[in-house]
């Protein structure tokens, strides 16, 4: 089997020749990977491109990034991914607003303003402090919709042909191809943060409503031909919400009901009704009080299930059965230690889970700073003598 | 007015902060406490604090999450600003002083500013460092503000190793003794704070603010 068709499997409850296996890492993670003697020529991903500017135009080899899940074995959530701009069109402009020795204070792309410490800038580990966002009001939020326009030219690739991106999406097998966008408390909490969002939802519940409704005709209306097109070609969809924290949901489960199961409920009716059902909620924290309206709401996926948040795959698995495919639960703080204190947690659910099926193991959130390259590689090297099925 | 007004109103009042009620309403309540001549202090401990002390309550058992409390807050600022012309002294702080930040290296600050809030609001005088704040800072304020608490929060798995720099820090100053250290944040375990030395791991704002209160009780 691909790696492609070994998730497909895994995402619909069948068995696999090896189930497969699926990180995320934090940039930061790779470069002080680097430091610590990973080597550049194996994971530095080159492309040849025609040389710009000048006269030059023979091909010329650029670096593009890292692929650090190659040369691991692992699968990532970044493969193939629906090509469809959701962000705000036009973007604010990106401009430094103030800087000094530890800081560097910015207005995003997206309008808010967001203060980092200087040389982190570029990574988003060490998450910035936002100090101002965009929507604030009933004003400023008919303001920003005029960027949320579902018919935007600019949404989609100058090379959206058909044809072309159908073939692509049917032979990726690298790994699961995926459509990306934000859920709705997501959405909300990024354009007004989330100590006001939460609030609003009490203050304002109009204005909670109206930003809910849009978002659920501009997400439609957005994807919709790449739905069309695509259907099934799509194997998963990344419905990224951030919702919960460790004690809990940020929103209640009676005000997700109240303002978002609805729509919930439309759009996972538009995916379904376009053969697109593998659809994975990305909430970092405890969602447990979440899982049986996730079920009403036509979601049947969970990543990455923090184990410090008090999440617990195998119960989840007991509870729910087939309700849900599960990807992570390994604790991240567990792994990165290495030796016995790896191999037991690895050892507490990856035999157990592979058994009871849909379940694809990962540690239980981006792969961390602390995760040393040696303990990574010790890691893997177990996990991997896990994974074949008799 | 008899004892059982008295007690009506602030029950009222209670009540529509625990039952997270518009806030509107709820200031023409405390409004008409003032006119029934309840002093600040009967309102603020009879009727503000209980209904915050239910909304933790709550949050605890898992019928609030964060949304009540940060509504919760939302009321209490509100019916503070009714309540402040009407102070003859600061009636905060009266439980004690809680030196508050997020460790260095660490921008985040929702976890910190609530429980700055409800700890506020529960009687505590707090001074937010706010964050990324230098573990020379913590020590340096900690002998100045002479605080009883000093709280460090910290979300990152890779800023946890700060919490002890500042506690050799403390003690390095000889003040480890003199003050209450509390942890709290998404990385945060019980299991950390018993291994770094600290007083007490708390794993949400109302448990920090609990512990606190405990302290300070004895």
């Amino acid at each position: 089997m691909t790696p492609r068709e070994r998730m497909k499997a895994v995402l619909n409850f069948r068995k696999p020749d090896v189930l497969p296996w699926l990180e995320s890492m934090y940039e930061e993670t790779v470069l002080t990977w680097f430091r610590q003697g990973f080597p550049p020529d194996k994971v530095i991903v080159i492309e040849w491109e025609v040389g710009r500017g000048g006269t030059n135009l023979y091909n010329w080899p650029a670096v593009k990034g890292f692929d650090a899940y190659t040369y691991f074995g692992c699968q990532s959530f970044y493969g193939s991914v629906v090509p469809v701009d959701i962000g705000p069109l036009p973007r604010f402009k990106l401009k430094v607003l103030e800087e000094d020795d530890r800081y560097v204070t910015i207005r995003t792309e997206t309008g808010a303003i967001a203060k980092r410490i200087k040389g982190e800038e570029r990574t988003w580990y060490s998450m910035p402090m936002f100090t101002e966002f965009p929507v604030k009001d009933q004003r400023s939020w008919e303001e920003y919709k005029k960027r949320l326009n579902p018919r935007d030219p600019r949404r989609y690739p100058k090379d959206w042909s058909k044809d072309d991106y159908i073939s692509a999406f049917e032979n990726y097998q690298r790994g699961v191809t995926m459509m990306r966008f934000n859920g709705f408390y997501g959405f909300g909490a990024e354009l007004m943060g989330i100590a006001p969002f939460n609030i609003m939802l009490y203050k304002d519940p109009e204005l909670i409503h109206d930003m809910a409704d849009y978002w659920e005709y501009y997400i439609t209306e957005t994807l919709r031909d790449a739905v069309d097109t695509l259907k099934d070609r799509i194997d998963m969809v990344f419905w990224w919400e951030d919702m919960a924290e460790k004690h809990g949901p940020l929103m209640s489960p009676k005000l997700f009901r109240q303002y978002c199961l609805p729509h919930y409920r439309n759009l996972t009716g538009f995916l379904r009704k376009n053969k697109i059902d593998r659809i994975m909620v990305d909430s970092d924290g405890n969602i447990n009080p979440m899982l049986d309206l996730f079920v009403e709401s036509g979601i049947t996926g969970l990543w990455p299930l923090e184990v410090n948040c008090n999440m617990n795959a195998v119960e989840i698995k007991k509870k729910y059965g087939d309700k849900f495919f599960l990807i992570g639960n390994l604790d991240k703080r567990e792994l990165a230690k290495g030796g016995e204190a790896m191999r037991r947690e690895v050892d507490s659910k990856v035999p157990v889970l592979k058994e009871m099926g849909g379940y694809v193991p990962g540690a239980d959130h981006l792969v961390p700073v602390e995760f040393s390259l040696e303990r990574f590689r010790e890691y893997t090297d177990y996990i991997k003598s896990l994974l074949p099925y008799e | 007015m008899n004892g059982t007004d008295a007690a009506g109103i602030l029950e009222e009042i209670s009540g529509a902060i625990s039952n997270l009620e518009g806030i509107d309403q709820i200031k023409k309540l405390v409004e008409r406490a003032l006119k029934q001549k309840h002093s600040v202090t009967e309102i603020i401990e009879g009727g503000l604090k209980h209904g915050l002390d239910e909304v933790g309550a709550r949050y605890e058992k898992g019928e609030y999450f964060l949304s009540e409390l940060l509504y919760a807050g939302e009321i209490m600022t509100s019916l503070f600003d009714v309540l402040r012309p009407h102070m003859k002294q600061n009636v905060t702080g009266q439980m004690g002083t809680i030196l508050l930040g997020t460790v260095r290296g660490d921008m985040h600050n929702i976890g910190k500013n609530i429980f700055g809030m409800i700890a506020q609001f529960s009687g505590f005088k707090i001074h937010d460092l706010g964050v990324d704040v230098d573990p020379k800072r913590f020590v340096d304020e900690a002998r100045r503000t002479g605080a009883d608490i000093v709280g460090m929060s910290t979300l990152l798995t890779s800023t946890l190793p700060e919490v002890k720099v500042v506690l050799d820090g403390l003690r390095e100053a000889g003040i480890r003794d003199k003050v209450k250290i509390i942890i709290g944040g998404n990385a945060v375990t019980k299991q950390f704070g018993e291994e770094v030395g600290v007083d007490a791991a708390a794993l949400d704002a109302v448990e920090g603010v609990e512990i606190c209160k405990r302290w300070i009780a004895r």
